[in-house]
């Protein structure tokens, strides 16, 4: 879905990215992480067609951003980090607006703003001005404007920065919602707690380059990393779990394992039942939160 | 209905500020009306309520219609809509200002309904494509300079905001003045008496049927200025050719102008074919001057443009030329041109002929220092600092070298006959090779990824 290519891109006074070579496959959503000053903001500029590199191509949907940055432009939704709204207009405006200004019919512009407004939870806010709405409120009502034309791609610069704990995971809830419809999401932070609830991909960037010089799997949406802990040391542990269909384990000692395995309910309490009728002492099972933060200092360790 | 327009719609004509106008116009022609005309009536109160609120407020408006959205970080959901650039940029301009001509359209009534009382319908016509004009023209002026100055920088200060909208006024009042010059009763402005008939290409025209044609082409002109500084807006890529045409029609329009200057002594005897190349290469000066400052002088772009020719994309190096590269190029080919003329057919014009090319050399210095001033990395008033440097040059060094009486020295300053000859031509060639040399070098720095800037392997 976007695939760019050896790019380069100057500012006057410094080179911000430098060779930037990565793929993003379709339906997934991959984490822009890096330091402030990385390249994150431009490297998502670059891929939104608002700046023209200086060498290297960027393909968006088969799309060459220096060839055709209108018809990409169509095709994709960019939020900033720091973004406006129009203060005076009205949610229902505001959302007609985007609707119209990307494209969409007049006649069906009214129905694309009510869904993309119960999308984020704002139905019910349809008459409310942009300007009396929470910092959260706004957040949401920025988001409905990026994706009220349904966009292929989706690209969020720190989406979360300054939402509160319920806010970021209604956040999270509707980015996997939106990729479960379709959408291939690229977002951007440089905390990674706020990333580990959603994105199956990493692009780690320092200094304009790419570190490791590709995307990372940090994980199968499908297939998260759990982490089970026991009360009692027992040596059998890593052979008992080895020998369940569907269970990988990627690390194991006599108290903790760590292992992938299907994201099914009812699959999962069987394996706790089992644990329990096999005399170990489950103390903790859940899903492991730091499989992003683990494979970021993994690949920054690297040479 | 364009989106755009709408928006602006939306957020300008609210009921509440429609009912003000009506009743704070009411209310000015009421007062105007129990002046008893001692002044200039409720007619002459209502033009000079349009000009207020079309031209002065209106300007101001149309300055801040995209640097607004800058501001207000609104600009880059716009950029990205699917709004086509024509639509966005009409959806702005008019949608921007619209509240003012709604303003306007109330003035314009009470306005020409007097005239078409007093003068007629025709004459109620004519003023009324005039007001519209003056209106349109100065606020797309003011538009396209906001336009220009977004691609020079993103920040935008109540100042610089200020300074696009008196490039809207510059535009209204020159409009109004020239057409005030055809006045029949005479010009308010300039007290000089009326023409009434202009001579261009050495036939005669009437003059403000003449002005008339030239004002819609004009105003044509900025609307297609700002269609393309839209697209460049929207990282749409612009064609040279459109620049050129502009080039070629105002070298046509200006250089008919040639019997204004059959009175000039320092062109005393000159042809027509002459006077026109020579008008012709002045006003392609005069705008290679005003490019250059208006445009953004991005070493970056440069070295791209540098990539481009020498792996041969001669398509893409001729899309990314800058406008004031293009009316340097006419400058040097109408000066050429002229030479030659004068070689050939005034051979005893020696001197002149080495003023002309010395001032080739002397503009070749000016362009390059405001592109060394502007390509280092760091250098964010490098414009200003160029046209300090440029006063230097221009007049305060004269003045102190003229005090000292050396006035055989001036020639390192400005474009001036000497003796020999030859010596200021190579004076002036001198320093604008030299300037030159300077401003590529500097603008092929390379940055490294850290930000510090290294030269490149090719300069």
């Amino acid at each position: 879905m976007i695939d760019v290519d050896d790019l380069v891109y100057e500012y006057p006074s410094a080179r911000a990215l430098d060779g930037v070579s990565l793929k993003v496959v379709p339906q997934t959503i991959t984490a822009l992480v890096g330091p402030n000053g990385a390249g994150k903001t431009t490297l998502l500029r670059c891929l939104a067609a608002l700046e023209a590199p200086y060498a290297g191509h960027v393909l968006i949907d088969g799309l060459d951003t220096a060839g055709a940055p209108r018809e990409i432009h169509a095709r994709l939704g960019y939020l900033p980090d720091f973004y406006g709204l129009y203060d005076e207009l009205s949610v229902r405006r505001s959302l007609l607006y985007a609707a119209r200004a990307h494209g969409i019919a007049p006649a069906a512009a009214g129905a694309a703003a009510e869904k993309a407004a119960a999308r984020v939870g704002l139905a019910d806010r349809m008459e409310t001005a942009a300007g009396q709405l929470s910092r959260g409120l706004r957040q949401r009502l920025a988001i409905a404007q990026t994706i009220v034309h349904e966009p292929r791609v989706l690209l969020l610069d720190e989406p979360a920065a300054g939402l509160d704990p319920q806010a970021r995971r209604d956040l999270s809830a509707l980015l996997v919602a939106l990729k479960d419809g379709g959408m291939t999401l690229v977002v951007s932070s440089h905390i990674l707690a706020e990333l580990e609830d959603y994105c199956s991909e990493m692009i780690i960037i320092e200094g304009g380059r790419i570190v490791g010089g590709k995307a990372v799997k940090v994980r199968d949406v499908e297939r998260p990393r759990y982490l089970v802990e026991i009360a009692t040391a027992r040596s059998d542990l890593k052979d008992f779990l080895t020998a369940r269909a569907g269970l990988d384990v990627i690390e194991c000692d006599q108290h903790h394992a760590l292992f992938t395995f299907t994201r099914n309910a009812s699959v999962r309490a069987k394996l706790i039942r089992d644990l329990i009728a096999a005399g170990f002492e489950v103390s903790s099972f859940g899903e492991s939160t730091k499989a992003l933060e683990d494979a970021y200092f993994a690949q920054v360790r690297q040479p | 209905m364009n989106p755009e327009f709408q928006r602006n719609l939306w957020l300008e004509l609210a009921p509440r500020r429609m009912i003000l106008m009506v009743a704070l116009l009411a209310l000015a022609f009421l007062a105007a009306a129990l002046s008893g005309g001692k002044d200039y009536g409720i007619a002459g109160g209502a033009e000079w309520l349009f000009y207020a609120i079309v031209v002065v407020w209106g300007t101001r408006n149309a300055a801040t219609a995209v640097v607004g959205e800058i501001r207000d970080r609104t600009w880059d959901m716009q950029l990205l809509s699917s709004i086509a650039p024509g639509a966005m940029m009409w959806g702005k301009l008019f949608g921007a200002t619209i509240y003012n001509w709604f303003g306007g359209a109330i003035c314009l009534g009470v306005l020409l309904s007097d005239t078409f009382v007093h003068k007629g319908a025709p004459q109620a016509a004519i003023d009324l494509v005039f007001y519209i004009a003056i209106g349109i023209i100065s606020q797309a002026a003011a538009f396209l300079a906001s336009l220009v100055a977004v691609r020079r920088r993103q920040s935008h200060s109540r100042l610089d905001v200020f300074v696009y909208q008196v490039v809207g006024l510059i535009a209204g009042v020159a409009v109004y003045s020239i057409w005030s010059i055809a006045d029949p009763a005479g010009s308010i402005l300039t007290h000089k008496p009326a023409s009434d008939f202009v001579i261009w290409w050495g036939r005669s025209f009437d003059t403000r049927g003449f002005l008339l044609v030239s004002l819609a082409i004009f105003t044509a002109w900025t609307i297609v200025g700002c269609y393309r500084e839209m697209r460049l807006e929207l990282k749409m890529r612009n064609g040279p050719l459109v620049w050129l045409a502009f080039l070629v029609f105002i070298g046509v329009y200006v250089a008919g102008f040639d019997a204004w200057l059959s009175n000039d002594k320092s062109v005393a005897g000159w042809d027509a074919v002459s006077l026109r190349l020579a008008l012709a290469a002045t006003l392609y000066a005069g705008l290679t001057y005003l490019m250059v400052i208006l445009e953004p002088k991005d070493r970056v772009h440069y070295r791209w443009l540098g990539s481009q020719l020498s792996s041969a994309r001669l398509g893409a190096f001729l899309g990314g030329l800058q406008a004031w590269m293009t009316a340097y190029a006419a400058t040097v080919l109408c000066s050429a041109a002229l030479l030659v003329w004068l070689h050939l057919n005034r051979p005893q014009s020696l001197e002149q002929s080495a003023v002309i090319a010395a001032a080739l050399g002397f503009l070749t210095r000016d362009v390059s220092l405001f592109v060394f001033m502007r390509s280092s990395p760091r250098r964010r008033r490098g414009d200003l600092a160029a046209l300090g440097i440029l006063v230097g040059l221009y007049v305060l060094a004269p003045a102190i070298v003229n005090g000292l009486g050396l006035e055989n020295l001036l020639m390192l300053f400005y474009p001036k006959p000497s003796a020999p000859l030859w010596m200021g031509l190579l004076v002036a060639w001198a320093e604008g090779l030299t300037m030159a040399v300077l401003a590529l070098s500097r603008a092929s720095i390379r940055n490294n990824p850290a930000g510090r800037s290294q030269p490149s392997p090719a300069s």
